[in-house]
């Protein structure tokens, strides 16, 4: 039917960490399925495997990215829905050719705010939106924002000064 | 999981025309964060053979209010009803609902039209095909209600009928006691339908060729004392397990109008009319909001495992009415 | 108090920080083989069936399908203690077991061929509850295990190997008593240490006999000593990648591994097998069942005059290792509660449910949550103040102990009493308890409560570990030890020890990937072993390291090799820095020196914590909330600061506190299902609900090794949930007995809803 190949998609553009990522649907070796998730083009497709899979359902934070600055799950977003998306990673942070990183990272080392480190980039990426787009948080609102991210070490006390120290240091 | 087709369509009547060419085998996507979790688990025999991304369709996430009430379009996220300044202000038993939902991360991606749509929850019903086959039920179409002889701690204390499974939608009770309807377009039209009338047993209203085009509040005329109150086991990320959403016009202490309504309590959402009679035209202290809150789940008729329940939504409606 | 050091007690970064925080960390599902397959299982719809027949045929022609393994086929590998645990049976025996196994060329693809497998099953009752397994009538799991009951004699610990405490006269000791406490409680809620990484292995055969696997583990050379022997002694090289958690539940996993090694022996290619979060829910390690049905007999003044009962341990459809679980929980037992007099006997169980595993606590954690309340209701008719009585009744350097193999160890470790004592300031105890069944305060319908519970364990010291380190010319220090990344940061800690001994900048200083074939024998990241046994061997390869250095300096400098010293790469003569010749100079260019170092077992230092807990009750919806958390203990030295203040509030982690509270895996008994394999129906807590935490952390040398220091990261979560019941008994009035507290259960205690109150 003509108007489905209208309103199909045949090649989606990603923006990702500021890289233009051109992609075409088919099942094609390297093909956007319709299927595949953005957790799984980053991950699969793009080799970004910075960002994690938890649950892939949606409830467990860890697969955290930002898409136009806001903080969303890339297990339950479907990458040919993404065209012309801006998507930030974890990779995205910093500037990784002069190993430079982005404060928030350095206050997570400084507070040792992670154990296992499996959360560690998806509350990165939550709590960069926080500092990004808000007056410097307190307590709760960083509580607020992270409320969505399971960890099972329990860092969450270390990653709130992490976060809070961050804030300080970017006013 | 599974792949299929997937449309992006730009307008109401492109949307509609393949929901109508596609016969049932095809899904509207909104959100996506409970569609993509029942097609990960393959719940259901059928899978779609497509997905229509209403996503794309501009227009349907305003929100905009006047003297004639609230519009707020399907595509709305559950982050910009939380935050947005005329619900707040006006009808904060949305936005209140609204920032109950989930996780931050959820509220930016879910949509309020596919909030209202959702599935149940019930775990029957949810159980991964993965683990050893998906289980049938009266929902699905075939075998019993697992849930009556089983684990039914989150399961329906009132109005279920051969399904037990409740109503998962924080923004249907919300809107509930709202009085409000959604319009719903069709290959025949568009219907205006109260959002009492939206929801049965086994879930709402909608055909398969049907989509939620827009959700209507009535205006509120007179400033009103609203509470929506959810209770979970934890904080955030439950599902409610009884929540209330009250609307109160009060005068010197003295209820004029009082809506109430239950969530997670049945398969659809309640209006605790009883309650409200108890309480219309009383000063609202202890006492009566205790004889208003015995009223709401007089008719409860619990399950072997969800009793409590009828307890925690007295405890909820009392709060409401208290707030 | 502590002595000051330049890196011991300091917090230093992790060496694999800047990895985690910049996303480059490689988790086992971030890597991948040239060539790789991916496999993937089918399930079983029943709790207990033959498997009559299985075609595979159709799922066999699917283009990309590279290998499918039934019953027929599978090789004849099996685990379990005793071994009776096959790769995959004609038996099934819990819903979600393992039917077929499938590798193809990508995920989705074998999950499409699984629904093209034809199975036809004969199915068999099912039982789920430990006291009806072994009636006579009960449906039998296995032909091998009569009564369901599974058998003590494989020697895990050698031939006397704990499996109940027997000591003394229990009648005696009863007669002896002036209160006694008795009945039977029952901690089986099967929770799910639930780490947020899914366990994951990618197995390549390298040669017909020759097999590598890259897995998300905790104790890495278990993929190569418990599998050897296992598997017809192939030759394997275990790595283990940065693991995503594993507290106990992945020390190895035997499921992935043996479904990986399979299906690539079997395809000819590298397998990776990662589970789903269902599956990690469904059918990986959960918490052992345990009920505890017995007497426990006390003097007015807190002596316990003796202790007897039965201990009835579930552990689902198999037995991985529940019998060291068993024989240290039982060790672990005598430790908190000194006493002459026990007789309690072990029935270890199968039932038709997902099987129990290794989890942090490790069986103690399962003992103690089932016989406190029993002891309680004693510490409760005697009026005894509880922190009192297990201050009493802790183990105190001198006394004995059977520990794990049955052999009696006279305690060498220390007295906590101060720690006990700091933790009771810290936290207000002795203004916050009211007595038994008293809320510490009331306010309208909120009531608060509070709780304690000790724990504790002397496998601090347990098992081998060997290590080298290796110093190199340019001042650099490689450090051998088999020593995975779970999240603990004892990696980077022995680093600091190394760079401590040697005094040289701890930025140079390396540890080798976590390869069985680069590294000498190490037992394994557990049991809080890894300050104690690993920094031990880790400590004396640096100091003979260290030692040999010197000798070969000692000529140069013209010195006895006991008047030199090291320090940034120099070597000097004792109070002439100055003058001291650099590494390089002593080694020479193209040379490096190695130390070697090794620990042998030591069970005679048990380690300790007290956990008190502070909570709310709303009696008008049942809700419990959290509100503080103090844990005291004693490590000698602290090591690494940051590090054991993530160990304790670990807490409220891995299935410990708040399997009291809502934590619990929910098995339909009509079906088998397990009712809630997600993490939305599974709760665990989030930032929202965080109590207020308090470490209280004393530091009085321990002789251990040089450092004085112990670990005790393995045993926080163990005395959280006998606390959280204490602190809601307090709370409602009323001796709650059931886990988890959950609302429906607090409304039926206060009488609130009909229904039956367990006490």
């Amino acid at each position: 039917m003509n108007k489905e190949r209208d309103i199909e998609s045949n090649t989606i553009n990603l923006i990702v960490n500021g890289e233009n990522t051109p992609l075409i649907v088919g099942d094609q070796v390297s093909g956007l399925l319709p299927s595949h998730t953005l957790a799984y083009t980053l991950r699969e497709t793009l080799g970004l495997t910075g960002t994690k899979v938890g649950c892939d359902h949606g409830a467990c934070g860890s697969c955290t990215v930002l898409v136009d600055g806001k903080p969303i799950l890339s297990c339950m977003t479907l990458t040919i829905e993404c065209d012309e998306r801006r998507i930030t990673t974890i990779e995205g942070l910093g500037e990784p050719e002069i190993g430079q990183l982005d404060p928030l990272q350095q206050a997570f080392i400084d507070h040792a705010a992670f154990q296992c480190g499996f959360c560690t980039p998806g509350m990165i990426l939550a709590s960069k939106a926080l500092l990004d787009n808000n007056p410097p948080p307190r307590e709760k609102q960083v509580k607020e924002a992270l409320s969505g991210h399971f960890c099972r070490c329990i860092s969450h006390y270390h990653v709130v000064d992490a976060v809070l120290k961050a804030a300080k240091r970017e006013e | 999981m599974k792949t299929f087709k997937h449309f992006n369509p730009t307008s109401v009547e492109e949307a509609l025309s393949l929901l109508g060419d596609y016969q049932g085998r095809a899904k509207l996507i909104a959100g996506g964060t409970d569609l993509l979790g029942s097609l990960k688990d393959h719940i259901l025999p059928d899978y779609p053979e497509a997905l229509i991304n209403i996503k794309a369709i501009p227009g349907l996430d305003n929100i905009q209010g006047n003297g004639e009430g609230l519009r707020i379009g399907p595509s709305a996220k559950l982050a910009e009803i939380a935050q947005s300044p005329v619900i707040r202000n006006t009808y904060p038993v949305l936005s209140e609902a609204a920032e109950c939902v989930a996780t931050p991360e959820i509220r930016n991606m879910a949509t309020l039209g596919g909030n209202l749509c959702q599935d149940t929850r019930c775990w029957y019903y949810r159980y991964p095909h993965e683990m050893g086959g998906r289980i049938l039920c009266y929902r699905k179409g075939r075998g019993p209600c697992h849930a009556v002889k089983g684990d039914n701690r989150y399961h329906a204390i009132m109005g279920g009928k051969a399904c037990f499974a409740v109503c998962p939608s924080d923004m249907a009770i919300a809107l509930t006691a709202l009085d409000a309807s959604l319009k719903i377009a069709g290959p025949k039209g568009e219907r205006l339908v109260q959002i009492k009338d939206c929801y049965h047993v086994l879930g709402s209203v909608l055909q398969p060729d049907e989509f939620v085009t827009e959700i209507h509040v009535p205006h509120l005329p007179k400033r009103t004392k609203q509470a929506f109150i959810k209770f979970t086991i934890r904080k955030p990320v439950d599902f409610a397990i009884a929540s209330v959403a009250s609307v109160i016009l009060e005068e010197k202490g003295v209820c004029k109008d009082a809506r109430l309504a239950l969530g997670a309590v049945a398969p659809t959402p309640v209006r605790a009319t009883d309650a409200e009679a108890a309480i219309n035209g009383k000063a609202i202290d202890a006492n009566a909001a205790e004889r208003a809150a015995a009223a709401a789940v007089a008719g409860a008729k619990p399950m072997s495992k969800n009793a409590y329940k009828i307890e925690i939504t007295k405890a909820l409606v009392k709060r409401a009415l208290l707030s | 108090m502590s002595q000051e050091y330049r890196y011991i007690g300091k917090p230093t970064p992790r060496k694999d920080a800047v990895q985690i925080v910049t996303g480059r960390a490689k988790y086992i599902d971030d890597m991948e083989m040239p060539r790789m397959l991916y496999g993937k299982v089918l399930r079983s719809p029943y709790p207990h069936a033959h498997i009559t027949s299985i075609d595979t045929s159709k799922a066999e022609a699917i283009p990309g399908i590279k290998a499918v393994l039934t019953h027929k086929n599978a090789p004849n590998w099996t685990t379990g203690t005793p071994r009776h645990v096959r790769v995959l049976d004609s038996r099934v025996r819990f819903v979600g077991d393992a039917v077929a196994l499938v590798a193809a060329i990508s995920r989705e693809l074998a999950a499409e061929a699984l629904d093209h497998i034809h199975v036809e099953y004969e199915q068999l009752p099912a039982v789920y509850d430990v006291e009806e397994a072994i009636r006579p009538d009960a449906p039998q799991l296995y032909e091998a295990f009569p009564g369901n009951l599974i058998p003590f004699d494989v020697p895990l610990f050698g031939p006397k190997t704990l499996r109940g405490v027997v000591l003394g006269d229990v009648e005696e000791g009863f007669e002896e008593a002036d209160f006694i406490g008795e009945g039977t409680y029952a901690y089986e809620n099967i929770p799910n240490p639930l780490p947020i990484e899914p366990p994951g292995v990618i197995a390549e055969w390298t040669e017909s006999n020759k097999l590598t696997v890259w897995s998300a583990t905790q104790s890495v050379t278990w993929h190569r000593h418990m599998m050897i022997p296992r598997m017809g002694f192939p030759d394997i090289r275990a790595i283990g990648t940065q693991c995503g958690g594993s507290f106990g539940s992945k020390n190895y996993s035997g499921q992935p591994f043996l479904y990986a090694a399979a299906l690539a022996k079997t395809a000819g290619r590298p397998v990776k097998v990662c589970f789903t979060k269902e599956e990690h829910f469904g059918a990986f390690a959960l918490r052992l069942g345990s009920r505890f049905r017995g007497k426990v007999g006390i003097k007015k003044d807190g002596t316990i005059t003796a202790v007897s009962g039965e201990w009835f341990v579930n552990t689902g459809a198999f037995s991985d290792m529940a019998q060291a679980q068993i024989a240290v929980g039982c060790g672990e037992a005598q430790l908190m509660l000194r006493c002459s007099n026990w007789d309690v006997k072990t029935k270890l169980v199968c039932t038709n449910r997902n099987p129990s595993g290794i989890v942090r606590g490790f069986g103690g954690q399962e003992l103690e949550s089932a016989l406190f309340p029993i002891l309680e209701t004693a510490m409760a008719k005697a009026a005894l103040d509880p922190v009192e009585f297990y201050k009493k009744n802790y183990v105190k350097p001198g006394d004995g102990y059977y520990w794990r193999d049955g052999e009696w160890y006279v305690c060498r470790g220390r007295d906590y009493s101060d720690a006990i004592d700091k933790g009771v300031e810290a936290f207000g105890w002795k203004r916050k308890w009211k007595g038994w069944f008293k809320p510490t305060a009331v306010k309208d319908t909120k009531r608060i409560g509070v709780g304690v519970g000790v724990h504790g364990n002397a496998d601090v010291g347990e098992d081998v570990s060997e290590a080298y380190v290796r110093l190199n010319p340019d001042n650099s220090v490689t450090i051998h030890a088999c020593v995975a990344e779970p999240g603990v940061g004892q990696r980077s800690s022995l680093c600091k020890m190394v760079a401590e001994v040697l005094q040289i900048p701890i930025e140079g200083v390396t540890i080798a990937p976590a390869d069985s074939l680069i590294n000498p024998f190490d037992f394994g990241l557990l049991g809080s072993r890894g300050t104690f046994a690993m920094g031990s061997a880790v400590i004396s390869a640096a100091e003979d390291a260290r030692n040999t250095l010197l000798e070969q300096a000692a000529p140069m400098l013209k010195a006895a090799p006991e008047d030199l010293e090291t320090e940034d790469g120099m070597v000097y003569v004792k109070g002439r820095p100055d003058a001291g010749i650099p590494w390089r100079k002593v080694l020479g260019l193209m040379r490096t020196i190695t130390g070697f170092g090794r620990f042998d077992p030591d069970y005679s230092v048990p380690n300790f914590l007290i956990l008190f807990t502070e909570l709310q009750v709303d009696t008008e919806t049942g809700k419990v909330d959290l509100l503080r958390v103090v844990i005291a203990t004693d490590v000698g030295q602290i090591i690494d600061p940051p590090s054991i203040e993530g160990q304790l509030h670990g807490a409220l982690g891995a299935a410990g506190i708040d399997t009291a509270i809502f934590e619990e895996t929910i098995l339909d008994e009509a079906s088998g299902h397990i009712l809630n394999l997600n993490m939305m129906d599974y709760k665990w807590r989030t930032f929202l609900e965080l109590p207020q935490f308090h470490n209280v952390i004393l530091e009085t040398p321990i002789e251990t090794h040089r450092y004085k220091a112990v670990g005790v990261g393995e045993i926080s979560t163990a005395p959280g949930p006998s606390a959280i019941l204490m602190a809601v008994s307090n709370a409602v009035g009323k001796k709650m007995g059931d886990y988890p507290l959950t609302p429906d259960k607090v409304l039926t205690a206060l009488g609130k809803i009909p229904g039956d109150h367990k006490t």
